[in-house]
């Protein structure tokens, strides 16, 4: 039997125009569905179904994209979990973090507590699905991966390194269909209370030096800066230049 | 360094100066009591001969040191400061900091919590106790220096590993057992975030995530790609960026350890199998940290992989490399190849054209290796080497083989300490 | 009595087959999509531009264009004397001379062209064409002896039923190949397919010495956007393949083929033919693709092109530079095609390969192919001091910028210009982070619905404005504002507005003395032509005038002029990055080499940023502003 696999998808911002488009995350759980379940994947927006960027999605080759039509400022959480419900899903593939909004990254881990499912976080890859049991591959820092096994149905939410999500086409974009189904109006009452503004750029830290002594202050104060041009090496010797590069390679922690 | 013996008129004047407050700093650098005048000539230092022993008392030390420690390193210790002692007496709330440890350790993340979680002590008044949890092995020594006023290292069998199952629920018995004010999570890819979120789950509290400004009352913390600002009450729970605050480093604190009374859990429905071996030339390069990339000026194929392997870096190449045949097309750096992110990025024969410089552009530090002081790579690289390729990867290729024989002996000798 | 007739009978038979033929070939055509041509004015212009146009190419190789005329002339003659006197059996001496000349004619003709095929050159095909040469001299043999009698010369009946015979046989080989073959698909298809293509040409601007080198644009609402199977491109198209003679000039001319990249334009052509006839190319008998083998394609009219006839990387490996279509005798439009089957891929299938979906996904997001953040498309110009078009609203000049405003090489072309242009006093201003791509590179991958969208909304913020004239660095932002643009400015924001490239303008502000230059003091300099602004536009002399100016004598490469060679870096083939077994830029870097310069001047940042990243030692690269404000004499108020 095919395992009932439901991609979320929400409208992402592009980091330097800051344009709505499809999220980078959120494209990589529709991605991984594909794989895992071809055009049976169900992917589900709940939001506005006019929203241009569902095309985007579409243009992966989705015949549909299912929409839960509820307001900007609705909480998308009991629609969905709704939904996950009526529709049996096996696994749910999202995004860590949305990339508008508040970016909580909270929605899959809500979803999972609801259900009651288990929740895999960060996850680059799920490479086989056999007796109720999935073998999903965490991505951890700097290419490293860690191997889980986790029980049918539960909750992924897809890292960065997961496979990145193939071009989006314009044709088939335009011509999927969105069939939208009447989500939640439950109105998010925490938020009111916010207030947003636009990030702030935050001061990178100093390397405070609490000076003991005259010397140590004055070192402080005239020691070169971060940045600026490196160092040369021209005539010491092959085995000194070595060295120099050894002691960054040991610094930098890339050697242990 | 010369090898032109120079004097050091101010140094000589400390020697001279016993009341100077750098003076036993000075002395002690000193090996074996003997100076060099000024004539260039040894002269023994009579003030300097022997140590004062623990009890205050002057020692000569006839074994020449070789009875003790390494010298440098005991006088170091000795002239570490005590700091205060901040205590905290029965509090009356918490703050848990929930710490990522990697490796066992603090890191400079948590520390920042840790610093955070006493701002926000000092802000609130109390009678308030930072506490660190910590599951599975923890290695750390200095939770003292870091602000910890209680541990609580919560052990067993289902924690070990990677276990969030287990770990939150431990956490909501936490919750329960003690009165907590709040729980700070590192928002980072070492589990912080994600054990943060079960819990806020749990609990059914908001978490703030990205949080950088955070007091008493009001968090600010990132939004949509960090590209918001959200300014709100301060919740329960909070994810915080690194540098949310300063880490301790005036105060020394109890980290007398505290106790979780049930830490029995429910059978874990995610199955940790272990960490993939990863060889690093299977790193995808957008994510490998460490990158030796070699260009037109590399002359030894079967050295350059060599030395890749010998230094354990992940390959990465000019897109000559790869149009000469030498390097598969998959591992081109640059406008039309991978863009990396790679901590260190060692240019061997690259000369930095800039559809190169495109691929490199997040990277942390780089090093060139080039016969060229002039080009383009030599100008962005934190370091460069000028001189042949071939020669400078045969030296440090010994290099590192000799650091790991010792490394090796000395993991031999940790291991052997365990036992 | 019979075997009399039976030369006039084999006539009219192979006549009537031939016709059979061609209604058929004629229908293979019609499975394309409907095009509108005006056919009576198009039938009445072939002649024409067959005569002018057609042999204006030809000539460029005076052997083959003598040889064409005289066979080519002599077999239409012949032909239709050959029905006159042997089907109609007009008794007239005369005719029957007129005939005996035109067949002369075409055998004289026919026998250079078996020269040539003695030892052809690589390019051309061989197989059947290598016994059109014998067919043709065949052909006119054999009405030659048939002539005879009629003309007097011999008496009749000489000869009696052997020779009758033979004869027979020999109409048959040349009628065959002459008639049968036109409408059969043997190599004289060309004649007749070629003269219909000329008359119903998709581009009938290109004739009369006239220009057409921008995109058509595409129906975003179709079924299926772009070209999917053969029958989706326009009947016209199909028809203009069927012109192909195999000639092989546009292999020979191809960068990409030169590099040993997957592309040869001239089997591309015969692989549409193979799809819109069905079929396989077995019988291929011309270089291959590089690195692919011949006899594995197949395809017809209603199967997807890249599932088995043509394969992806074949497409993306061009450059767009038209230099087939330049040197094509026939007129055929490569370009168009390479990028109507590139709409298919990148808007039906999303498969542009390589950083392809990356750049485009950066043009939708941000507007540049880099993903910067459109509000530091001006950073560039910090220190400029130069107005933007939001506070001036009218002006004379107005400078587009085009994407490189983010790359520091092409900054430095910038600045060079913008000095020369303050120096001479131009009234200018910049649309600073109003400006956009100008979509040239989403339109050669083949996103033409991301160009529509560039386009609209570029051409919108140009309505708000006035000015005189347009002046572009960038040949390709030039050729998009100057040739595709129009198709969408529905409201006239370019209407009376001169499009320049930069050194059109330069170049009138050196002859109005505006600008005041100081000779050129360094070594040999030669001059690459851009692709887009050459073939595309026809700008050669304005680039090199300016050179002159500066007292250079340009050391011209072999290949200058319209024959330029690509410098690889247009179409998005940089981005696609499809592997061959040299670099194009590596190939016109050594043409630059042979000729000793020191410098290579051009007139394009990408073509600088293409040639600048061939490996040193080689010669300077240097926009050519950056050559002139290098001599510009300052004059100091
Ligand atoms: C559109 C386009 C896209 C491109 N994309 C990319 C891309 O993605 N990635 C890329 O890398 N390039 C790309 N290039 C090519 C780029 O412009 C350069 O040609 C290329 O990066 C040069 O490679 P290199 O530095 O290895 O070779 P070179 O430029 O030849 O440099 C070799 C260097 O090695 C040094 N050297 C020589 N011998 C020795 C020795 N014995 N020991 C130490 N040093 C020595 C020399 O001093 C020199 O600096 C692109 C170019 C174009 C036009
Ligand atoms: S346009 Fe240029 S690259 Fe493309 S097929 Fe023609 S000659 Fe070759
Ligand atoms: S396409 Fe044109 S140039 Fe190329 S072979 Fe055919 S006729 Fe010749």
């Amino acid at each position: 039997m095919p395992h009932k696999v439901i991609s979320l998808i929400s409208v992402g911002r592009h980091p330097q125009s800051g344009r709505s488009r499809r999220a980078d995350q959120d494209s990589r759980a529709v991605e991984l569905g594909l794989k895992l379940a071809g055009t049976g994947l169900d992917v589900v927006h709940a939001g506005n179904s006019e929203e241009p960027v569902l095309r985007q999605y579409a243009g992966m080759g989705l015949p549909k994209v299912t929409v839960l039509e509820q307001a900007e400022s609705a909480d998308a959480l009991p629609a969905l979990s709704n939904y996950l419900k009526a529709e049996k899903a096996d696994i749910v593939l999202t995004g860590v973090r949305s990339e508008s909004g508040e970016s909580s990254g909270m929605t899959p881990y809500l979803l999972a507590e609801q259900l009651g499912w288990p929740i895999v976080a960060r996850v680059a890859d799920i490479v086989e699905i056999k007796d109720g049991e999935a073998q999903v591959l965490l991505a951890l820092p700097r290419g490293q991966r860690r191997q889980v096994t986790v029980k049918l149905p539960f909750i992924a939410s897809i890292d960065n390194a997961a496979q990145a999500a193939r071009q989006s086409a314009y044709g088939p974009g335009l011509r999927a269909k969105m069939a939208a189904q009447t989500g939640s109006t439950e109105e998010d009452n925490v938020r009111v209370n916010w207030s947003e503004a636009p990030a702030k750029a935050r001061p990178k830290r100093l390397k405070v030096v609490k000076a003991k002594t005259a010397a140590d202050r004055f070192k402080a104060a005239t020691a070169k800066p971060q940045g600026g041009s490196g160092k040369v090496m021209k005539n010491e010797s092959a085995q000194e230049k070595a060295q120099a590069i050894f002691d960054l390679l040991i610094e930098e922690k890339v050697i242990r | 360094m010369s090898d032109i013996i120079r004097r050091d008129p101010r140094a000589e004047w400390i020697m001279r100066n016993r009341l100077h407050p750098l003076h036993e700093q000075y002395a002690s650098q000193e090996e074996g009591g003997e100076v060099r005048g000024p004539s260039g000539l040894i002269r023994k230092f009579p003030h300097k001969v022997g140590f004062i022993g623990p009890n205050g008392i002057k020692r000569i030390d006839r074994l020449k040191g070789n009875a003790t420690a390494p010298k440098g390193k005991r006088s170091a210790a000795a002239q570490e400061v005590q700091l205060p002692l901040h205590k905290v007496d029965s509090p009356d709330y918490y703050i848990m900091v929930v710490a990522d440890m990697v490796g066992g350790r603090l890191t400079g993340h948590d520390k920042d919590i840790l610093g955070l979680a006493h701002k926000l002590i000092a802000e609130q008044g109390g009678n308030g106790a930072v506490v660190a949890v910590c599951f599975g092995e923890v290695k750390e020594e200095h939770f003292d220096t870091a602000g910890v006023d209680r541990v609580l290292h919560i052990e067993g069998e289902a924690f070990e590993g990677y276990a969030p199952e287990a770990r939150v629920q431990a956490l909501a018995k936490v919750e329960a057992q003690y009165t907590v004010k709040h729980w700070l999570f590192p928002d980072s890819i070492h589990g912080g975030c994600d054990l943060a979120s079960r819990l806020a789950a749990r609990l059914g509290e908001r978490p703030a995530t990205q949080a950088w400004q955070v007091n008493a009352e009001q968090t600010v913390s990132r939004g949509a790609s960090a590209s918001l600002d959200i300014t709100r009450q301060t919740p329960k729970i909070l994810m915080l960026l690194e540098e949310c605050a300063d880490a301790i480093d005036e105060t020394r604190h109890e980290a007398t350890p505290m106790s979780l009374d049930d830490v029995s859990v429910a059978a874990a429905t995610i199955k940790d199998k272990g960490l993939m071996a990863v060889d690093p030339n299977a790193i995808p390069m957008a994510e490998a940290e460490f990158i030796l990339s070699a260009g037109n000026g590399i002359h030894n194929w079967d050295q350059f992989h060599e030395a890749a392997q010998v230094l354990g870096a992940t390959e990465g190449a000019s897109r000559v490399a790869v149009d000469d045949g030498f390097m598969p097309r998959s591992r081109q750096v640059g406008a039309t190849g991978t863009w990396v992110t790679a901590r260190v990025y060692v240019a061997v024969g690259i000369s930095g054209a800039i559809q190169h410089m495109q691929g490199i552009g997040q990277v942390d530090k780089v090093v060139a290796i080039n016969t060229d002081a002039g080009c383009d790579m030599v100008k962005r690289a934190a370091l460069s080497v000028i001189g042949d390729s071939e020669e400078i990867l045969a030296e440090l290729m010994k290099l590192v083989a000799e650091h790991k024989q010792t490394s090796l002996s000395d993991q031999a000798e940790e291991n052997s300490n365990a036992a | 009595m019979v075997i009399d007739w039976l030369p006039s009978i084999l006539i009219v038979v192979l006549l009537l087959l031939g016709v059979i033929g061609m209604l058929r070939r004629a229908s293979l055509w019609r499975a394309g999509q409907p095009e509108k041509v005006n056919i009576i004015a198009g039938l009445m212009a072939m002649p024409g531009r067959y005569l002018k146009d057609l042999h204006h190419v030809v000539e460029r190789d005076k052997y083959m264009s003598k040889t064409h005329v005289a066979t080519g002339g002599g077999f239409v003659l012949s032909m239709v004397l050959v029905l006159v006197v042997h089907v109609f059996k007009v008794q007239q001496q005369i005719v029957a001379w007129a005939l005996l000349g035109a067949l002369l004619l075409m055998l004289v003709g026919a026998f250079f062209v078996f020269k040539r095929r003695l030892n052809p050159p690589e390019r051309l095909s061989k197989g059947p064409w290598m016994r059109l040469p014998k067919s043709l001299i065949t052909f006119a043999v054999t009405f030659i002896v048939l002539t005879l009698p009629a003309a007097g010369i011999l008496p009749e009946g000489t000869g009696g039923i052997a020779l009758i015979m033979v004869l027979s046989i020999g109409v048959i080989i040349g009628l065959g190949e002459l008639l049968f073959g036109m409408g059969w698909g043997g190599p004289m298809k060309h004649a007749f397919a070629g003269a219909l293509h000329l008359a119903f040409h998709r581009r009938p601007e290109r004739f009369g010495g006239g220009r057409s080198t921008g995109l058509k644009p595409v129906d975003l609402t179709s079924a299926v956007i772009g070209v999917a199977k053969p029958s989706d491109f326009k009947w016209n198209q199909l028809l203009g393949f069927d012109a192909c003679v195999q000639c092989g000039k546009c292999q020979a001319m191809c960068p990409a083929f030169a590099a040993g990249q997957p592309l040869n334009p001239k089997k591309l052509i015969q692989d549409m033919v193979v799809g819109l006839a069905g079929g396989t190319d077995a019988n291929y008998a011309g270089s291959p693709y590089p690195g692919k083998e011949v006899g594995q394609a197949k395809g017809n009219p209603n199967e997807i092109i890249t599932a088995g006839l043509v394969s992806q990387e074949t497409l993306w490996s061009c450059t767009t530079c038209r230099a087939c279509v330049e040197e094509c005798p026939m007129m055929i439009e490569h370009v168009d095609a390479i990028v109507d089957m590139r709409r298919f891929l990148t808007m039906e299938k999303g498969e542009t390969p390589n950083k392809g979906s990356e750049v485009l996904e950066n043009i939708i997001a941000t507007d540049n192919p880099g993903g910067y953040a459109p509000g530091s498309r001006t950073n560039w110009a910090a220190d400029q001091n130069l107005p933007v078009m939001k506070d001036k609203k009218e002006v004379d000049v107005l400078f587009w910028v085009s994407d490189g405003a983010f790359d520091m090489r092409s900054q430095r072309i910038l600045r060079a210009f913008v000095k020369l242009m303050k120096a001479a006093n131009v009234d200018v201003a910049i649309l600073g982070d109003e400006e956009r791509d100008s979509g040239d590179v989403a339109r050669r991958l083949g996103d033409d619905a991301t160009f529509q969208s560039l386009a609209k909304r570029n051409l919108a913020t140009l309505g708000q404005y006035k000015f005189n004239k347009i002046v572009t660095t960038d040949p390709h932002a030039y050729h998009c504002l100057r040739n595709e643009y129009a198709d969408f400015d529905k409201d006239g924001a370019l209407a009376g507005v001169e499009v320049l490239h930069h050194t059109t303008f330069l170049n009138q502000l050196v002859q109005s003395g505006a600008l005041k230059l100081d000779a050129f003091k360094g070594g040999k300099v030669t001059y690459h032509d851009p692709c887009y602004l050459g073939r595309y536009n026809g700008e050669y002399e304005a680039p090199r005038d300016l050179l002159r100016s500066l007292g250079i004598e340009i050391a011209e490469m072999e290949r200058s002029g319209f024959r330029s060679r690509c410098c690889g870096g247009g179409g998005g083939a940089p981005i696609t990055d499809i592997p061959g077994e040299r670099r194009i830029a590596d190939m016109r870097m050594e043409d630059a080499s042979a000729t000793g310069a020191e410098l290579v001047a051009v007139g394009c940042q990408q073509c600088t940023a293409m040639l600048e990243g061939v490996v040193e030692p080689r010669p300077q690269v240097k926009d050519i502003s950056e050559i002139l404000v290098d001599q510009l004499i300052e004059e100091v108020h």
